[in-house]
């Protein structure tokens, strides 16, 4: 029996893994996430939308068996919703039911000042992970196993918050202040993307290492969809990459990405097409664009498109 | 290889790629875990750790092109030499000579270190010329000083191809068989690599932006005066366009405030709850929330007055200041040639009063020539310290520059400076680029431009701002 693989070995490792949970990765992407997980280095990703950024993540963790924890970016994203924060609520409810008790406590007590003393030996009781709200990154940090952390669209959130993520990243620990600085148990694999909405700044840069996820080659997409949809036609398949690539040099609202490569192959199977004239291109278009102008100018160029 | 890395690094920075030391360190560890034969993996370590962002790869690219194939480090050579082989001598000698040659002229002895084999002070030369601004004089401006010392470089690199040629003549005159063809080939490669030299040199560098977003579509709201360009509209056209303006702003924050009223929602407030709770004998039976701040957002406009865009600019400026409430701090410039401060004005007047009292009383020159590099010198030196994270810098121009200089290497300082760059071109965009236009130079270093020339297009960029 092999225990499943908890590390990358080495370059083709990686690959070989990620490949065995359906993510066909280009040499530059396994390379860096092979010199990423062996160093312990958080990966900056960017690319355009689609291109298979998020996939990655839950790629990783797939392949090496691991849990995977995402935070979600997005303006006015703060400490409280992405570390931890403290349940009031609980905290306050907890102080009503137990009333009797701290009235028990400072019972004996003479003075206001010897009860103050008194109540303040139990404050352990009321700020302890009890009354913690664990948010993802937390979570993340204090997990028993390692996990991958996916950090998503961090061009989205506010410098304050790419600031706070310094601290995390580059020691792996969090520091709260009434219970002290928590190292990470494991330190998790850490997978940031970004949209380029805005530039991240120069310090969170250093501390990743970086890599562009461009859309894939002709070559590259084929075996994607091969792999995905098994019984698709070489030829087919062949004229489906060709005309995504041709669509996506098309100056589009929104340009086709893998996963929609996937949905209209899988649609020209469902409606048994088996060679991909202007007309099936023009009846299953709704598939791959998502406007209405982009919808229209690619019936415009559909010559071009199937070239 | 630590040093073949460490020159690396070198020419990298001398072409204002930032790498800190942490990174350097990195990337040697890196190197130690891969296999450096495999040139798709000792490229990705170096890309991976010196490239933080899309737009420094194509730099990165062009760097690591020249060093490890261009100029083919010196280690191959010497790998290939037999002892007793003086071509590489020789070549030295030649070198040396002609660095004697040209005593104490900076260029041209880049030029020799770049035939050396160290290309980095010609890097530094390159980049120089790159960077030049005009001294800034004023009564007489070109973009002259520019092409003069670009040809001055040039001028030195044929001189030095002359001089090879020479020594390669004299030594086929002296050589013997064997030596003879090997000097050719060492001859050949200080020839490659001024061919290169000169490539650098001619060929223009910009960042690659693939991030920019560039929007062409739009929702055609308002038919009929919608569609018409800002340029022909006539005097009754206007003023119902304002009305229309109004509306629309009247709409939007209707939006706004809706979209506010849920979100504002923030964490408890507990000195608030507590406060609450005494009227219950201590029980919480209220819980308070805090309320959310807006949204802190700041924009600098730089507008730009002259003639033609000056009717576009207008109702760019009528609609951004309707819509001031949206953001915390609005600062608006415009010029021709220098920019000039017009948030006063905005301030103190009703906004159709104010953007007459710009055109009539503000320190405009508007029989300057329009110049963009100087207005990008002058905002950059004069109020840089307006730029934050928090801003937004929206342009709004042409981009004619007169064919000066148009300084596009501060744009991109400024870029560094703030949340985000937008232009927006009251031309459309089958003209961006011709004539005198600089569009396509500045739309590398913006975040997004669009053409904007009429009221459905300046709506949807409201909206896309604000929402």
């Amino acid at each position: 029996m092999t225990v499943p693989d908890t590390e990358f070995r080495s370059v083709e490792d990686v690959q070989k893994k990620l490949e065995g949970v359906d993510y066909i990765p280009s040499r530059e992407i396994a390379t860096v996430v092979y010199l990423a997980a062996a160093t312990q280095k958080p990966i900056l990703v960017e690319g355009p939308a689609g291109a298979g950024k998020t996939e990655l993540a839950r790629a990783i963790a797939r392949s090496l068996n691991l849990r995977k924890i995402r935070l979600q970016c997005y303006e006015g994203l703060d400490e409280a919703k992405s570390l931890y924060e403290w349940e009031y609520a609980k905290q306050l409810l907890y102080t009503q039911m137990i009333k009797e008790k701290i009235n028990q406590v400072i019972a004996t007590a003479d003075t206001i000042s010897e009860a103050v003393e008194k109540i303040a030996q139990q404050e352990n009781a009321f700020f302890s992970e009890r009354f913690l709200l664990a948010r993802p990154l937390l979570q993340a940090i204090t997990s028993d196993e390692q996990v991958v952390l996916l950090i998503d669209e961090i061009d989205k959130s506010d410098p304050e918050f790419e600031a706070f993520l310094l601290e995390l990243l580059s020691d792996f620990q969090v520091s709260i202040p009434e219970l002290g600085i928590w190292k990470a148990k494991h330190i998790p694999i850490v997978i940031l993307t970004s949209n380029n909405y805005r530039d991240i700044s120069d310090a969170l840069k250093r501390r990743c290492i970086h890599l562009y996820i461009d859309y894939p080659k002709k070559d590259l997409e084929k075996r994607i969809v091969k792999l995905k949809i098994p019984g698709i036609e070489d030829r087919l398949a062949d004229q489906l990459v060709n005309a995504i690539s041709n669509i996506r040099a098309l100056d589009l609202k929104k340009r086709p990405c893998i996963s929609e490569t996937i949905d209209w192959a899988k649609a020209l199977m469902v409606l048994q097409i088996n060679d991909l004239s202007p007309q099936a291109l023009s009846d299953t278009l709704n598939v791959i664009c998502k406007y209405q102008a982009d919808t229209a100018l690619v019936r415009e160029s559909i010559d071009k498109v199937l070239k | 290889m630590l040093n073949l890395i460490l020159n690396f690094v070198r020419a990298c920075r001398t072409s204002d790629l930032r790498v800190s030391t942490a990174e350097v360190i990195d990337c040697v560890r890196h190197l130690e875990l891969i296999d450096v034969l495999d040139e798709d993996q000792f490229r990705s370590a170096l890309r991976a750790n010196f490239a933080k962002s899309r737009r420094e790869q194509s730099d990165f690219d062009r760097i690591y092109g020249l060093f490890f194939h261009d100029m083919r480090p010196d280690v191959e050579l010497d790998a290939n030499c037999d002892p007793q082989d003086t071509s590489k001598e020789e070549m030295h000698q030649a070198i040396e000579q002609m660095r004697r040659e040209a005593g104490d002229d900076e260029i041209a002895q880049a030029i020799m270190d770049f035939l050396a084999g160290d290309p980095i002070p010609y890097l530094r030369q390159i980049h120089r010329l790159e960077t030049q601004t005009e001294e800034s004089s004023q009564a007489l401006k070109s973009n002259l000083s520019q092409l003069s010392s670009r040809l001055e470089v040039m001028l030195r690199i044929n001189k030095t191809r002359n001089r090879l040629v020479q020594f390669q003549q004299d030594d086929q005159a002296g050589g013997s068989g064997k030596g003879r063809s090997r000097n050719r080939g060492m001859a050949g490669l200080l020839m490659e690599r001024l061919e290169t030299a000169n490539r650098m040199l001619t060929q223009e560098t910009r960042p690659n932006n693939d991030g920019l977003k560039q929007v062409n579509t739009y929702d055609k709201k308002t038919l009929g005066i919608g569609e018409r360009p800002f340029a022909n509209l006539t005097e009754i056209e206007i003023v119902k366009m304002r009305t229309i303006i109004d509306q629309l702003v009247r709409k939007m924050k209707d939006i706004m405030s809706r979209r506010y009223a849920t979100r504002n929602k923030g964490t408890m407030d507990v000195k608030k709850t507590l406060r609450a709770a005494q009227r219950y004998q201590g029980v919480p039976i209220e819980i308070v929330f805090r309320q959310r701040p807006l949204r802190k957002t700041r924009v600098v406009t730089l507008c730009d007055v002259s003639g033609s865009v000056w009717s576009a600019a207008r109702f760019m400026l009528n609609m951004i200041y309707s819509m001031q409430d949206c953001f915390s701090d609005v600062k608006s410039f415009a010029f021709v040639a220098g920019p000039t401060n017009i948030t006063d004005i905005f301030e103190k007047h009703d906004v159709n009063q104010a953007i007459e009292k710009v055109i009539t009383d503000a320190d405009i020159n508007f029989n300057a020539h329009t110049d963009y590099g100087e207005m990008l010198t002058q905002f950059h030196r004069n109020h840089l310290n307006l730029l934050s994270k928090k801003t937004t810098l929206i342009i709004v121009g042409d981009a004619r520059t007169n064919y000066q200089n148009p300084c596009e290497h501060l744009l991109d300082a400024m870029r560094a400076k703030c949340r985000r760059v937008i232009w927006l071109n009251p031309e459309p965009e089958q003209f961006w680029g011709s004539g005198d236009s600089e569009m396509n130079t500045y739309k590398a270093y913006c975040h997004e431009v669009r053409p904007c020339r009429n009221l459905n297009q300046l709506v949807n960029f409201i909206e896309d701002l604000v929402f």
